[in-house]
């Protein structure tokens, strides 16, 4: 490489290195990238909704609703202990346990077995023996719901008190100690079950999965008093009230499902695109300051002495794609320490995450469309720097360049999120300014391969005549100082000099 | 070998001639001026050899090859409008565009910290432009372009901006460069520094070119004026083309400013003076300055003293 541009190049580079926000950016994005899971895991509703129940009608409303909610909890744990058990391979503690069958939707009576079996105490004892050293433990998962007794003072209260009292304890906040605070409180009326009527008082709009579990309860409660009604033995209507098909569930291991498959395996190539774009857009911006100050310092006479302007744009270009490729070393490090000191789940996530990056081929093309992506975009910003004299004067021009860039990415990306694969696509792949976003975007999802190599010729066409346009462009521009370009002038610039 | 020849050089900006059909050439160890007034076309000249525009027509060589080749290690190039990396220290500037012209770093600081040495700036080093003053700040930019000890050393109004120390601390530095052979072009329009430094020099009006040679010849451009305090007798002596009087010297004399015919020496109208017999109390060959040559040939308006 030409020498003159790697000592533009380095130069470039040095002043972007010496810049607070440069370092600022390079450590907070890890950092907020850290905080963000966890701020969000810190805002998961993670204590249990607070119901009381006021059964006035005897208490085996209360009682039976306490149970049933017990049971769903208790559903729910060996669910989760199902999946544990065949993420890590662990069915050899007891095969026959129901948490070591995955073949199936839970009934009431694996759960009864469950229980019976010493719930998930022992089968965590179980476990133990046979889980390896470096399997994390199991994390059982919190109760959705605590019961807690009725307030004494609550009992008998009938119209405004009552309305008044309840109002209370749905406002008692947080930390009040139970029986002075509730999420959801439920009337059970003297006159049930001649009067069905169930009131419920909530702070906030109720959960459907209490609302269907209290109805299927307390339907349950009135069929089974209705049965017994009509003369049916107390245990025959239980069996019929018991009566549920056994559904058998195929599902893949955890983490193998289509969708969740595809999002696992589009982390890395997502990540890499978003990377791309937020790395190119500080660089960019860093850069185009630089090309203002050379401007304005009317320093650029004395470069162009010494050097070609082709390879005043070049260093330029080179010195970008270096702070580029550091930041996205610094970051992708962090994220390497990260998966190196996080054991379990992440490191379960990250294998197949990195499984489409992996391959000689992926690394090439994310190499390959990355360093054109940097090229085909920061180009744009140093034709930007070498026409403006300030940088509002920049702001101006980078604007509707700015907008017209990100917006189809953001699109772009949230599509693929979404894990759709359509038309906007398809088209973004096709347009060179936007083919390394989508391409690498594309990699966790599957890209054809003649879609990339077509794609990554086009882009490479593109980058090729930027260099030359812009190129024109940049040398026209660079000692047209205090010149404000009308739109004839910028065309000409464009053309081929004298 | 001439270290810049310049043929022909026409360049045009759409309608406006900027340069119009220059040549000139300039040898090694010649303080070349290059004067004409503000749209002269002198730094569009010279920013034409350094190949930071293309000429529309014409040829130029420097150092015997042409612009493009870029023999920035030979060039030295002090711009009119000067600036420098505000977060640069002084001898990073002067090492980067030392290594710029293909020097090696070591060299480029120690001869870096020599200029800084002379132009009483070592102690500020290691100090970023951004916290010099102006005058520092122009001393480290003469300095990034002397660093590579070049053989053709371009000057834009170097002049311009500095203090009556700093003025005489350039001139020696050009004096300098030409002594070791290096070829010194720099353009101005102020026509003292011209005077006292200029080997040759090349009039430049509107970009065409109205005169080159040397101080003497320019002088030569117009006819002498004579100072002579006489009897109005010597207004019909052979040669003098008038005889103003300008003010009354007592006793029949007065002062006069003649005017010679074209081709008449000022010797060869002292001595029909004598032949005549006129009595002269004075006679004063004034010769024209740099500045009414610069005057006559661009305009008053052109010219700053």
């Amino acid at each position: 490489m030409n020498r003159n541009v790697l000592l533009v190049a380095a130069r470039e580079f040095r002043q972007i290195a010496a810049m607070k926000s440069f370092w600022l950016t390079l450590l907070l994005v890890p950092v907020a990238l850290a905080i963000g899971p966890l701020l969000g895991s810190s805002l998961d509703e993670e204590e249990a909704t607070r119901v009381v129940v006021l059964d006035r009608a005897g208490g085996s409303a209360a009682t039976a609703l306490e149970q049933r909610f017990g049971f769903e909890e208790d559903r729910s744990v060996l669910r989760s202990l199902s999946r544990y058990v065949r993420r890590h391979g662990l069915e050899n503690a007891d095969p026959d346990a129901p948490w070591a069958q995955h073949d199936r939707w839970y009934t009431d009576a694996d759960v009864l077995t469950f229980r019976q079996s010493g719930g998930v105490d022992a089968a965590l004892a179980q476990i133990d023996k046979v889980r390896p050293d470096d399997t994390p433990e199991f994390d059982i998962p919190e109760p959705e719901y605590s019961f807690t007794p009725a307030p004494t003072a609550l009992a008998s209260a009938q119209g405004d008190e009552l309305q008044s009292r309840v109002d209370a304890l749905l406002d008692g906040g947080e930390d009040a100690p139970d029986g002075e605070a509730a999420d959801y409180v439920l009337l059970v009326g003297e006159g049930y079950p001649a009067d069905p009527t169930i009131r419920l008082w909530s702070n906030d709009q109720p959960r459907s999965n209490f609302v269907s579990q209290v109805q299927e309860v307390l339907t349950a409660d009135l069929r089974q008093r209705l049965l017994a009604d009509q003369g049916i033995p107390a245990s025959q209507a239980a069996a019929i009230q018991g009566a549920a098909p056994a559904i058998a569930v195929t599902t893949p291991p955890p983490g193998g499902g289509a969708r969740e498959a595809l999002l696992i395996r589009s982390i890395v190539p997502l990540a890499l695109s978003y990377i791309l774009m937020l790395s190119l857009m500080l660089s960019g911006s860093w850069m185009l300051q630089g090309s203002v100050e050379e401007r304005s310092n009317k320093l650029l006479e004395s470069l162009l002495a010494c050097i070609r302007p082709e390879e005043l744009m070049q260093g330029k270009l080179l010195g970008a794609l270096a702070v580029g490729f550091s930041m996205i070393g610094v970051w992708v490090g962090c994220a390497i320490v990260v998966a190196f000191f996080t054991q379990g789940e992440i490191a379960d996530m990250i294998r197949p995450a990195l499984e489409p990056v992996s391959s000689p081929t992926a690394i090439v093309a994310m190499i390959y469309f990355f360093v054109m992506g940097y090229i085909a975009v920061s180009i744009i910003f140093v034709a930007i720097g070498a026409m403006a004299d300030s940088m509002s004067e920049a702001q101006g021009y980078l604007m509707p360049v700015l907008i017209g860039i990100l917006l189809p990415i953001t699109f772009l990306l949230s599509s693929l999120v979404a894990g759709k694969d359509g038309l906007l696509v398809q088209i973004l792949t096709w347009v060179p300014l936007w083919t390394p976003f989508a391409v690498l975007a594309r990699l966790g999802m599957g890209i054809e391969w003649w879609e990339m190599i077509g794609s990554g010729i086009l882009l490479a066409g593109f980058v090729a005549l930027e260099v030359v346009f812009l190129g024109r462009l940049f040398r026209a521009s660079l000692l047209a100082t205090g010149q404000k370009p009308g739109f004839k002038q910028l065309m000409d610039r464009f053309k081929a000099p004298a | 070998m001439s270290v810049l020849r310049v043929e022909n050089l026409t360049k045009r900006f759409g309608d406006v001639l900027a340069v119009d059909d220059l040549s000139f050439a300039v040898q090694p160890g010649e303080i070349f001026g290059f004067l004409g007034g503000n749209g002269a076309g002198k730094t569009t000249t010279l920013r034409m050899v350094l190949d930071i525009i293309r000429p529309t027509a014409g040829r130029i060589e420097v150092l015997g090859a042409a612009p493009d080749k870029r023999k920035s290690d030979a060039i030295g190039f002090l711009p009119e409008e000067r600036g420098l990396y505000s977060h640069m220290k002084a001898i990073e500037t002067i090492v980067y565009f030392g290594r710029l012209k293909h020097m090696d770093p070591a060299d480029a600081h120690s001869h870096g910290m020599e200029l800084l040495e002379r132009f009483d700036l070592a102690d500020r080093a290691k100090s970023q432009i951004g916290d010099m003053s102006k005058g520092m700040a122009q001393k480290v930019q003469l300095a990034c372009s002397l660093v590579n000890r070049p053989e053709l050393l371009m000057l834009d109004e170097p002049f311009s901006g500095l203090d009556p120390v700093n003025q005489g601390l350039l001139e020696d530095e050009i004096l300098r460069a030409s002594k070791r052979g290096a070829a010194v072009i720099f353009s101005t329009h102020v026509m003292q520094h011209a005077e006292r430094l200029c080997d040759r020099l090349l009039l430049l009006k509107k970009g065409a070119k109205r005169f080159e040679g040397t101080l003497e010849e320019a002088r030569d451009t117009l006819p002498a004026r004579i100072t002579a305090v006489a009897h109005p007798a010597i207004a019909s002596v052979d040669g003098v083309a008038s005889a103003e009087p300008v003010e009354d010297a007592g006793d029949g004399f007065h002062r006069y400013d003649l005017r010679l015919t074209p081709g008449t020496s000022s010797e060869a109208v002292l001595e029909a003076c004598t032949a005549k017999g006129i009595a002269l109390r004075r006679f004063e060959e004034q010769r024209a300055s740099l500045h009414e040559v610069f005057v006559s040939m661009v305009g008053e308006g052109e010219v700053q003293r």
